[in-house]
């Protein structure tokens, strides 16, 4: 009975958790066009629904009503094979992610995370690294130039971004003296990582956007120079895929920022829930990366490789001899 | 020599902490929580043109309610689309007036040579600009239409509040006392 109860309990959060990803992207949309529209002191999206609330269902309405279209030249299998690749590792990151401690709802404790793996960072970082694999193969399989150019673009910013990214975090490990999220964020109850680890913070920024293949780290899918990159030959609900994807990335960016540099859910100064603290310091990341997005041109190529290879690398090193020194 | 160094040094503080990029963060963000300038159209607002503004053309009419137009075919003539037709014809109190007086939209390029050429001030380019149709023969528009089109404005060069009605064909029709807003009140002009 006991068990029973544990393992609704499990497959019950996947559900939700699940369910909450798939609908997400549909407000990031909105929000992102928003706030798109105000920056360049347009409205945004107006007619469908209040200020526009519908538009993002629309827009899935029509992604989905759309020809789903493979080029004859594709190579079907890896085509069609791609977006899902690059779907599902964005899925079985937030495995690992906690968004709070627990919770107790009618005398049960519920643990707001589905597991607490002692080696959780390092599974995060793995599992987001397949999510390139979507992209490269997409860009081959399309057997099109603009999608070839695009998924080389990602390998080369994946090999040099993954590098520092990997390091900035190991200041965080050493400091918490383990890799489970929840250590992590207890040893942050005190005083938040980013207090002592501000040059770690900004390599797994900067890192991360790249990640996350935004701008001003946008190069695999430069509308301008790529058409749309890698997922140029893709149409409809392939190309949603791709889409909701990226929107999950960035989701997942902004958590880990919160759970590593920002104290997860400890709050300062106002007591609020914790998970309510947690929610609204990832919204406050997801808005700077959208904020970040409409300020900043596209990097060059071949600057995107040097900030990389010749800035981030050496900050990142230096943030772990540091962080050593002050720990002997 | 010293000032120089100090730019130079101020230049590298400035690059090493990502001063541009802070400062361009700072605008979009000034931005972010200012006033839109989009107008609303066609949903709750319209643009009133400015008096120079070439829209629809329009007949106008003496105290009698006859139109000024003598029918000389002068505007027909200067027309570089060939778009005026004018039959004229003599009226029960002997005046020249245009019988057939018809202007083919559809190919009007909207130069305002016919309003120019005019001896008898009475074709002119006004403000209605919403006369878009499926049907090309309908923007053949005859003189009685033309007489009744609306004229110039006065002052014009505002936003209006408006509204899309879509009850009788697509029209968007002030609301309110007509009172307009600038467009280029929210607008930062350097
Ligand atoms: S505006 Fe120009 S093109 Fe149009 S009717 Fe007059 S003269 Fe012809
Ligand atoms: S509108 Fe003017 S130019 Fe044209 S026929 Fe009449 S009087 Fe002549």
């Amino acid at each position: 009975m006991e068990s029973f109860f544990a393992i609704g309990l499990i497959i019950g959060k996947l559900a939700v958790v699940i369910a909450i990803l798939l609908v997400l992207p549909i407000p990031l949309t909105w929000i992102e066009r928003k706030i798109a529209g105000h920056i360049q002191q347009r409205l945004g999206p107006m007619r469908v629904g209040w200020h526009g609330l519908l538009q993002p269902l629309a827009d899935g309405i029509k992604l989905l009503t759309k020809e789903d279209h493979i080029p004859t030249e594709a190579d079907r299998f890896l085509f069609t094979l791609a977006p899902i690749i690059a779907l599902v590792p964005p899925f079985l990151v937030f495995v690992a992610i906690p968004i709070g401690d627990s919770v107790t709802i009618f005398g049960t404790e519920i643990t707001l995370y589905l597991a607490d793996m002692n080696v959780g960072l390092l599974y995060i970082l793995a599992v987001a690294g397949i999510e390139v694999y979507g992209v490269i193969f997409a860009g081959w399989a399309s057997n099109s130039k603009y999608a070839v150019l695009g998924s080389l673009r990602t390998c080369a910013q994946m090999i040099s971004y993954e590098i520092p990214m990997g390091f900035s975090v190991i200041g965080v490990v050493m400091l918490a003296h383990s890799m489970s999220l929840l250590d992590i964020v207890e040893a942050q109850a005190g005083l938040w990582n980013v207090v002592y680890q501000p040059l770690g913070f900004f390599v797994f920024f900067v890192a991360g956007l790249a990640e996350a293949q935004r701008i001003p780290f946008d190069l695999p899918e430069a509308e301008g120079d790529l058409c749309a990159g890698y997922h140029t030959e893709y149409s409809g609900i392939r190309f949603s895929f791709f889409m909701i994807s990226e929107y999950l990335i960035v989701v997942f960016l902004s958590a880990l920022i919160v759970l590593l540099f920002f104290g997860g859910w400890h709050g300062i100064l106002i007591p609020l829930p914790p998970v309510v603290w947690f929610l609204l310091k990832l919204s406050f990341f997801i808005w700077v990366f959208m904020w970040l997005r409409f300020t900043f041109p596209r990097y060059r190529y071949d600057q995107l490789m040097s900030i990389g290879w010749k800035v981030l690398l050496p900050l990142s090193l230096a943030n772990i001899l540091i962080s050593g020194i002050f720990m002997l | 020599m010293v000032a120089k160094v100090a730019r130079k040094v101020s230049g590298w503080i400035g690059w090493a902490f990502f001063l541009d990029l802070l400062d361009g963060l700072s605008l979009t963000l000034s931005y972010m929580f200012s006033k839109t300038i989009t107008e609303r159209y066609p949903d709750d607002e319209k643009w009133i043109p400015f008096p120079r503004y070439r829209g629809h053309h329009f007949l106008k009419s003496n105290a009698e309610g006859k139109t000024n137009c003598v029918a000389c075919e002068l505007c027909s003539r200067i027309c570089p689309c060939r778009c005026i037709t004018v039959v004229p014809h003599e009226d029960e109190d002997g005046e020249r007036h245009p019988q057939v007086f018809e202007i083919d939209l559809g190919r009007c390029l909207f130069c305002g040579l016919c309003e120019d050429a005019c001896p008898a001030d009475a074709i002119a380019l006004g403000r209605h600009y919403e006369f878009c149709d499926h049907d090309s023969k309908t923007l053949v528009v005859g003189r009685d239409a033309l007489m009744a089109m609306p004229g110039k404005v006065e002052r014009g060069g505002e936003v209006v509040a408006a509204r899309l009605s879509t009850e009788v064909g697509v029209t968007v029709t002030a609301t309110g006392d007509g009172e307009g807003v600038d467009w280029w009140r929210h607008i930062r002009r350097r």
